[in-house]
């Protein structure tokens, strides 16, 4: 029986291995990606809780769906700006593939 | 001594448990593991027949390039995409995503009513004036 | 009340926001100065609105309430949003972008933090706070040509994205723990159950997710450096109203749906206001660009402000939000005043301010007086916001931590006059010509220096209505 702790321990692993693509990846994009892999883990919690805790309701999957979409507009959000500095950085230095410095 | 004899048994017996909960966990998954099984089967046995019927000839000339759709390639294939691509992409996105209110709303519209309705064209107007700004800024022109 | 009366303010901001993007459309690039006034007027008459509804009170849906409490912080919001535009007349209209869709990004913003002071429900609450963070962060690259505000644009889009993560991870467990959206049902739960290990991981997620966007050391590191590449007149309104935002739904949360919790957050309000406190001071004595030192400096009022929160009475609140206020015109004032300094000489660097006194006595002035009500020297109102903070924190017995915010206050007045010995004691450039202020500038900064002057020698007006707003919570 796959039971809340399950997915709840899933979810926990996503959320770390998401943070610290986020905080230890350089590339920009890379960092984006890990963001969205702690969003995901989010979603797992709010279905896993809406399935398990109280089944009659849907208000963690509409809480979910709201995440997934809201976490589309940041990212598309986050790559245009990242296209804009790559756009502008190509022009100078092409060979710097690694830009992203805190 | 008893003490530890005692300990010993029940960490045993914790061990036995455990391992009950994990082997009710793993049962579930047999079935996957018989269907993977068959899949591997099937595909393993497809390739032998080939390999064992067809005739034997050395690669040569023409038979060892890249195929892609019947033309030949031209030039490495590991080229960058062009940045008004990403622009396409990120728009599509966009309004991609945004369906995925759309059919919750599908589902239950009628037994909600006219107000739900109203606001689903709310929501399809602002995402209307959304594509016309999209349009307007030039972020659909090949450039 | 009808659910229409009780929404006009948040529907009118909408209206607005979504007409402005509509019209700038159908204008052509040159002629979208107007667009300017337009968003101005128009955010006055729903500043009026909100300000003849400040009493209403009512419930829209289950989730969104209006309160007093939250129509003070809309005030706020909209009060901020007014300077700010007001101060980003000239600089928007001389970047090559122009003002396209600045004043439209403007106006939903402020909508996204009105929803974030309303919230009565987690998934309102989390839209409210992403609506908000988008659209300053396209607000904050919005110097195209500029590196350093594509740069500042990228690291608050991955920093804001990276707490609304952690928030979220916290709001999903609270939301488990509780089985409910509404803050109401969550309060009456854990008033019922207590606080279980699942609401308590919850509560510290949050907890570090607020942290992050009122820039709370040692979650403040994405703060200077966005300040320092957006836009002058942006950095206001952020270190502003973002700042309040997260406060209006921090004490939402914690006040008005987990007082029972108190135990568990108290000790760690302490840790961050003191941390904020200390190293927003101490970072701030050796900035050399103003806009960076009114970056620690606004750590540092973060610090402040939590100490209304380890108060957790309705002295406390009520201190908090008309410390806010008051810091709105302070803080907007000073940024103003670096707009119109950077618009006539492109420069933020302090050393450059030398002898701003003989070039424009009204800037020059300006900038001395919103410092100091900063540092909350006494005819000014950051001394009676400060002071009521102060005794707040004291009534609950943290004389410690008052007697660490008056000598924090003391560092924080060295650095603030740093710039007035530049400003007063400099001599100026050679062949350096008076600067230029817009009238319509120059009636901000009167306006702002006014208030700051009022509220200090009379602040019976705005305290009443800070503590009146306060009593929502805990004041049962």
């Amino acid at each position: 029986m796959i039971t809340l702790s399950h997915y709840l321990a899933l979810a926990g692993l996503l959320f770390v291995v998401g943070l610290f693509g986020a905080l230890a990846k350089r590339n920009a994009v890379a960092v984006l990606m890990g963001i969205e892999l702690m969003l995901n883990a989010v979603n797992i919690n709010l279905v896993a809780f809406n399935r398990f805790m109280n089944p009659g309701e849907v208000t963690g999957q509409v809480f979910a769906l709201f995440v997934i979409v809201v976490a589309a507009a940041e990212v598309a959000v986050g790559l245009a700006i990242v296209i804009n500095l790559y756009r502008r950085r190509l022009a100078t230095d092409v060979e710097e593939a690694d830009w992203l410095k805190w | 001594m008893a003490n530890r004899i005692e300990r010993k048994s029940r960490l045993g017996e914790d061990l036995l448990i455990f391992w009950g909960r994990c082997s009710k966990i793993l049962y579930q998954y047999v079935v996957v593991a018989v269907f993977l099984l068959g899949a591997i089967g099937v595909a393993v046995a497809a390739l032998a027949a080939n390999w064992l019927v067809r005739p034997k000839r050395p690669v040569a000339g023409a038979k060892g390039e890249t195929y892609e759709c019947g033309l030949e390639t031209q030039g490495p294939t590991w080229v960058r995409f062009k940045v008004s691509y990403f622009l396409y992409a990120l728009i599509f996105l966009l309004f991609d995503v945004e369906t995925v209110f759309l059919y919750p709303w599908a589902v239950k519209f009628q037994v909600m009513g006219w107000f739900a309705f109203a606001e689903m064209i709310v929501f399809i107007g602002i995402l209307v004036l959304g594509l016309w700004y999209a349009w307007k800024e030039g972020a659909l022109e090949w450039k | 009340m009808g659910i229409w009366q009780l929404l006009s303010v948040e529907l009118l901001t909408a209206a607005l926001g979504l007409g402005l993007l509509a019209v700038g459309l159908l204008m052509p690039g040159r002629e979208r100065r107007g667009l300017a006034y337009v968003a101005t007027a128009g955010l006055m008459g729903i500043a009026a609105v909100a300000w003849a509804m400040r009493e209403a009170q009512g419930v829209v849906l289950n989730g969104y309430i209006i309160d007093p409490f939250g129509t003070y912080f809309k005030l706020l919001f909209l009060a901020s949003a007014v300077l700010t535009c007001i101060a980003s007349f000239d600089y928007i209209g001389r970047l090559p972008r122009g003002e396209g869709e600045f004043y439209a990004l403007l106006v939903l913003a402020t909508l996204g933090m009105m929803l974030v002071a309303s919230a009565g429900e987690l998934i309102t609450l989390y839209l409210g706070l992403e609506l908000m963070t988008i659209s300053l962060c396209i607000l904050v690259t919005y110097r195209k040509g500029d590196m350093k505000s594509a740069e500042a644009g990228l690291k608050y889009i991955i920093l804001g994205a990276l707490s609304s993560a952690v928030l979220l991870y916290g709001l999903s467990f609270i939301y488990g723990a509780t089985g409910s959206t509404l803050l109401e049902d969550i309060g009456r739960v854990v008033a019922r159950e207590g606080v279980k290990p699942l609401l308590g991981v919850g509560i510290i997620f949050v907890l570090a997710g607020f942290a992050f966007k009122m820039a709370a050391v040692p979650f403040h590191m994405w703060a200077p450096d966005v300040y320092e590449g957006a836009p002058t007149p942006i950095t206001g309104f952020l270190s502003v109203a973002s700042k309040a935002a997260g406060f209006a739904a921090f004490l939402r949360i914690f006040f008005g749906a987990l007082p029972a919790s108190h135990g568990l957050w108290a000790e760690l309000i302490v840790a961050l206001s003191v941390l904020s406190m200390v190293i927003g001071n101490l970072v701030a004595i050796p900035q050399k660009n103003i806009k960076r030192l009114l970056a620690y400096s606004s750590i540092s009022q973060a610090g402040y402000l939590l100490l209304g929160v380890v108060a957790f009475s309705v002295l406390g609140v009520g201190a908090i939000l008309y410390y806010s206020m008051i810091y709105v015109f302070a803080n907007m004032a000073a940024f103003t005043a670096a707009t119109a300094f950077f618009n006539e000489d492109g420069s933020d660097e302090i050393a450059d301010f030398a002898g701003l006194a003989r070039r424009s006595p009204l800037l020059a002035a300006v900038l001395l007086f919103s410092l100091l009500s900063l540092a909350g020297i006494p005819p000014l109102a950051g001394f009676v916001s400060k002071f009521y903070l102060f005794v707040a924190v004291i009534g609950q017995g943290y004389i410690w931590l008052a007697l660490l915010a008056v000598l924090m206050s003391m560092v924080s007045v060295y650095y603030y006059l740093q710039v007035a010995k530049a400003m007063y004691f400099g001599e100026p450039p050679a062949g350096r010509a008076a600067v230029r202020v817009p009238l319509g500038m120059q009636v901000a900064l009167v306006v702002c220096l006014a208030v700051l002057f009022f509220f200090g020698l009379y602040p019976t007006p705005l305290t009443g209505y800070a503590f009146n707003s306060a009593m929502v919570f805990l004041g049962q």
